[in-house]
């Protein structure tokens, strides 16, 4: 049958991009259906239960600028919160947090049950409707039919899933749940490029067979960050830290000995996994000289015993696993509670699509997540948060939105996807970032929040305390500007404690804070009363002390705006552009690149080829100009 | 699109060559600053001033005609100024330098050309000229440009760039992979490879601007079976003028070199002799080492006798050279021994190639080959010479040192090591304009080939 309804957006599969996607458009006022297998494990964590870290919690943060659903989960499920990089610069500051899975799941599911003009439907996939290279709708494994202006598919590592423990496989989406196998036949018959991707996790073990006692104590921070801008710290459950013990010369001994029953070595596995390695074996293989790696003993929850030990990923067989888990201090009488396992499944081109994520050949279907190469909930999230809004504006026939690569880390990854694709699983890096000065955790809100509101995405309680916190920003900006500190006062003695030259002339307090010396707290302790909130402090700091690279930064992107604003016709004639070399146009021929800056950035492509574009470009306009003409 | 372009840029605008008039151009919205600072007051549009143009320390680099023309009434439609001095390439080389220092940018190739197009200064049909342009021109540049530094200086760069790539390994690894027990920006060795770095740039930039690697000049091969005249040819050319530089090295098997000189354009000949007939390993040796001087030629002449004009056919006869060639324009064929026959002396433009008709013996339509050599390689007026290719390499080297000065500073006085890496991160953007792009992808192969990274 046909289901009576019909929806404006259709969201496949309810993980972290599918849930993000599903919420962002039903936020921008579209009637939105999530169509899930299992509404059980709607938000499921169905690896390492941890969310952030360096270059990832930059994409949580932007997610949450975007008034998205990760951050504020994060904050009521995160058991144990940590700054890493804390000593380095705020650019490269990062929050990764320990989340309690059921929590984690609860929140999400709390997000999703109470947002207003979203469905949620328990059914599997099988087909989607296409009519004239456009979708139309899906078909469920029952039979029925929803209808819907467009389709956003985020369907992970459940397209054509095949675990592999040792030299035993078996298709399957997820440890215990059922892969899609209707689904990925259907996509493979159209003329999406497909390749395969692995992935792993490490063997679980129950914490009631672990002694602690010989591992080293990992403590979250005193103070404890919140990943939301809104979150509060009260908002955390019970805090409890993690371990960390060691492999041993032992532990690569009975590995070495697994390697011919290992399905990545043994060649069972064709999907590449990525460069860094995920596997305990992997590392073992090639950095043979190394005796010992760190284990990260991670709990998985309040109301579990079950432990993830994060760093010994595997898909060696079990008797391996076992003894490999024992051989390490602390887990000598280790009991595993779910094996360990690698996962190979489809993943598409992302080459094949637009910035929107809109797929080049079917229109109005979009893809997120996993499907397009990427690893890690922070990634699948981000793509499923901006295919949402990407559905939501098609509906409202406005232009599609994807923020530049000098704005958001989101702008970063779906670039770097489309322009380069991915042969390993993508994961975010701040390296990746050429303007990592600007895209910090600390100002995604500054970056994104005003542009979300415009596409409508962000509500109206987040847009009041974004507003209110910029008000303050600038407040605070001025008085650090005009409050002046004279040389001999009162003020100048304290500040003289921290410098390493006292005060001869007047300084602002602006021009202090520039100074490696001074920091947002000395300011505070120099002028004595100090009432400003500490995320508007922090703010203005890093603002200050920034200031000339950002500036640099900032040039450098004025300088490539123009290209970025000049579109390349996606029918533009690459052939006859005489001059270009072969590889040159073969590139550009499969990439199609949207505009100039994305063309120059594709590896291989010249600046002297850049500018035959252009005057390419210009010719053709020259050329319409003049034919208008003549008809006129 | 007038504002397609925010910076201005800087090329020597004349023939390369001794005497006559040397002209530096600019282009763009800071023409008129840069302008001012080289003579010390505003030129008034259109008008000529004739003036000492000075660098920034006070010094006066030359004395001639300041011209300003106001956008868009000008050859790009940005504002332009040209400075024509007495030329020469040192003197033209220093006042470009002086120009990149007081804020322009060293333009590319043709991308003069380009901005006159985009700003509707040139019509539809000299767009292909345009396109042409560019793609010549940035050919010629980055031949001529490797060229012009000694074959040490590429190596030189090589381990530079290896150097700043083990440095940026360790700094995005400690800032990427906090957790993985080892803090390399804690580690003092950094210090002590940036330092080095920065010395042996510094080392390489003194040299190369000393000329220690500076070879200057264009290079023709000259090919053609034993018997059509190639060494009466090349006795020719090197005997108009006097001024045979170089001694000829190698044996009579591999390939003879000359550097002559004609009106100030050093010109590189190479005979390439027996490049067809090898029957032992000396003379492979030899004819691999004539192949090596052809690909990295500016311009092949083929010598073929006129008097059997009839059966000559270079796609049939000289099928591997024409392969061997990436595009077909370096190739000139030269028909010699007209005096022999009845043919005129000439220069034909018609056939596939250009063919040039003369006499080596009796120097009819020497004249002629000269000329056309001066007019192909690089000297039109829009081409870049030597200098200009090696100053933007110079260019390209000083500004990857000044910012990794910059980064050794912030590590060193506010530990601030995600500010180092943005500094290296620019310092190989500066080389990589050598060397070819780096990727941050690149970077993050290199760095999971080094360390055990991951959990």
């Amino acid at each position: 049958m046909e289901y009576p309804k019909h929806y404006d957006v259709i969201v496949i599969g309810g993980g972290h991009a599918g849930t993000e996607a599903a919420l962002a458009a039903a936020r921008m006022g579209s009637q939105t259906l999530l169509l899930t297998h299992n509404i059980e494990t709607l938000g499921q964590m169905s690896c390492n239960p941890a969310i952030g870290g360096i270059g990832k919690s930059h994409l949580v943060k932007e997610i949450d600028a975007l008034d998205g659903a990760m951050a504020k989960a994060t904050d009521k499920a995160g058991i144990q919160f940590r700054v890493l990089n804390s000593r380095k610069g705020p650019a490269v500051r990062a929050t990764r947090a320990q989340a309690d899975r059921v929590l984690y799941k609860a929140a999400i599911r709390d997000l999703l049950e109470n947002q207003e003009g979203l469905d949620i439907f328990q059914q599997a996939a099988d087909d989607l409707v296409v009519e004239n290279e456009t979708v139309t709708g899906v078909v469920t494994n029952m039979g029925l039919r929803f209808m819907a202006k467009t389709v956003v598919l985020t369907t992970g590592t459940f397209l054509g899933g095949v675990i592999h423990v040792g030299l035993e496989n078996h298709s399957g989406g997820r440890a215990g749940d059922p892969p899609s196998i209707k689904l990925a036949e259907r996509l493979r018959a159209l003329p999406f490029r497909v390749g395969r991707l692995k992935t792993g996790t490490p063997p679980r073990i129950d914490a009631r067979s672990v002694d602690f006692s010989v591992m080293e104590l990992q403590p979250g921070e005193d103070i404890t960050p919140v990943m939301s801008y809104m979150g509060k710290v009260e908002d955390h459950p019970t805090q409890t830290p993690c371990y960390i013990t060691k492999t041993t010369a032992s532990t690569h001994e009975i590995i070495r000995g697994g390697f011919d029953r290992s399905p990545m070595f043994t060649g069972v596995i064709e999907g590449t996994g990525p460069r860094y390695c995920p596997s305990i074996e992997d590392k073992i293989n090639r950095f043979a000289d190394k005796n010992s790696h760190q284990i990260f003993v991670e709990p998985e929850g309040l109301t579990t015993h079950e432990l993830y030990p994060n760093g010994i990923s595997t898909s060696l067989p079990f008797d391996v696993q076992l003894e490999l888990v024992r051989s390490i201090p602390g887990f000598e009488n280790a009991h595993i509670t779910r094996p360990g396992y690698a996962i190979e499944y489809d993943y598409f081109n992302p080459q094949d699509l637009n910035h929107s994520l809109e797929t080049k050949f079917i229109t109005n279907l979009f893809f997120a997540g996993q499907i397009n190469g990427t690893t890690g909930y922070e990634e699948a999230g981000a793509q499923g948060l901006l295919a949402g809004i990407n559905a939501a504006l098609r509906v409202q026939g406005k232009e599609t939105w994807c923020p530049r690569r000098d704005e958001a880390y989101i702008g970063v990854l779906v670039d770097d996807l489309i322009t380069l694709g991915t042969s390993e699983p993508y994961r975010m890096f701040t390296s990746r970032a050429e303007y990592r000065l600007i895209l910090r955790e600390d100002n995604a809100d500054l970056r994104l929040t005003a542009q979300g509101r415009e596409l409508g995405v962000v509500g109206d309680e987040r847009w009041h305390f974004f507003n209110e916190k910029k008000a303050a920003i600038a407040v605070e900006h001025t008085r650090l500007k005009n409050t002046c500190v004279r040389p001999n006062s009162e003020h100048a003695t304290v500040a003289n404690k921290y410098l390493q030259r006292p005060l001869t002339r007047e300084y602002t307090l602006e021009e202090l804070l520039r100074r490696p010396e001074i920091s947002a707290k000395e300011i505070a302790e120099i002028t004595g009363k100090y009432d400003v909130r500490p995320d508007v402090a922090e703010q203005v700091e890093v603002q200050i002390k920034y200031a000339g690279y950002v500036t640099r930064q900032q040039d450098e992107i004025d300088r490539l705006r123009k290209n970025e604003a000049t579109a390349l016709p996606e029918d533009f004639d690459y052939e006859n552009i005489s001059g270009l070399s072969n590889e040159i146009k073969q590139k550009l021929l499969s990439n199609r690149p949207a505009t100039i800056a994305h063309a120059s950035r594709i590896p291989g492509v010249t600046p002297a080829a850049v500018s035959l574009l252009l005057v390419y470009l210009k010719k053709k306009d020259l050329q319409a100009k003049a034919a208008a003409k003549l008809s006129a | 699109m007038s504002d397609y372009f925010p910076d201005t840029i800087a090329a020597i605008a004349t023939a390369a060559g001794k005497g006559g008039v040397g002209i530096i151009r600019l282009s763009g919205p800071e023409s008129l600053d840069i302008a001012k600072r080289f003579i010390g007051f505003n030129p008034k549009p259109r008008h000529a001033h004739y003036c000492p143009f000075q660098d920034r320390t006070g010094v006066t680099l030359d004395e001639g005609i300041a011209l300003y023309f106001k956008a868009p009434h000008s050859f790009t439609g940005e504002d332009v100024v040209e400075l024509q001095g007495h030329g020469g390439p040192i003197v033209l080389d220093m006042l470009l330098n002086a120009a990149v220092a007081y804020g322009a940018r060293m333009a590319a190739p043709g991308e003069f050309s380009q901005r006159a197009f985009l700003n509707d200064k040139l019509d539809l049909v000299q767009a292909e000229a345009v396109a042409d342009l560019i793609n010549s021109t940035s050919e010629t540049a980055a031949r001529s440009a490797m060229r012009s530094l000694h074959g040490d200086f590429s190596q030189y760069i090589d381990s530079l760039l290896k150097q700043l790539i083990d440095i940026r390994m360790f700094v995005e690894a400690a800032i990427d992979f906090p957790e993985e027990e080892i803090d390399f920006l804690a580690d003092s060795q950094v210090l002590q490879q940036l330092k080095n770095l920065s010395n042996d740039l510094t080392r390489l930039i003194e040299t190369a601007n000393q000329g220690a690697l500076l070879t200057e000049g264009i290079r023709v091969v000259i090919a053609g079976r034993p018997n059509a005249g190639k060494s009466s040819l090349l006795n020719a050319l090197a005997g108009k003028e006097s001024a045979i530089v170089t001694d000829i090295a190698g044996t009579t098997r591999d390939v003879l070199k000359e550097q002559i000189d004609i009106d100030g354009m050093p010109l590189h000949i190479i005979d390439t002799a027996g490049l067809r007939e090898a029957s032992d390993a000396v003379e492979q040796i030899g004819i691999a080492r004539a192949w090596n001087e052809i690909n990295q030629a500016d311009l092949v002449l083929l010598v073929y006798d006129a008097t059997n004009e009839a059966e000559f056919d270079p796609r049939n006869d000289w099928q591997e050279l024409l392969s061997a060639l990436a595009s077909n324009d370096r190739l000139h064929l030269i028909a010699n021994k007209i005096d022999q026959t009845d043919l005129p002396e000439g220069i034909d433009h018609g056939g596939e190639f250009p063919k040039i008709s003369l006499s080596a013996k009796t120097r009819i339509g020497l004249d002629l080959l000269t000329s056309h050599l001066k007019n192909q390689v690089g000297y039109r007026s829009n081409a870049e010479g030597i200098f200009t290719a090696r100053r933007r390499h110079l260019d390209a080297l000083s500004r990857a040192l000044e910012s990794i000065l910059a980064g050794t500073a912030q590590l060193e006085l506010a530990n601030a090591g995600e500010l180092l890496a943005e500094d290296l991160r620019v310092a190989q953007e500066h080389l990589g304009e050598i060397t070819g792009k780096f990727t941050a992808d690149d970077l993050l192969g290199e760095i999971f080939g080094s360390f055990c990274i991951g959990k």
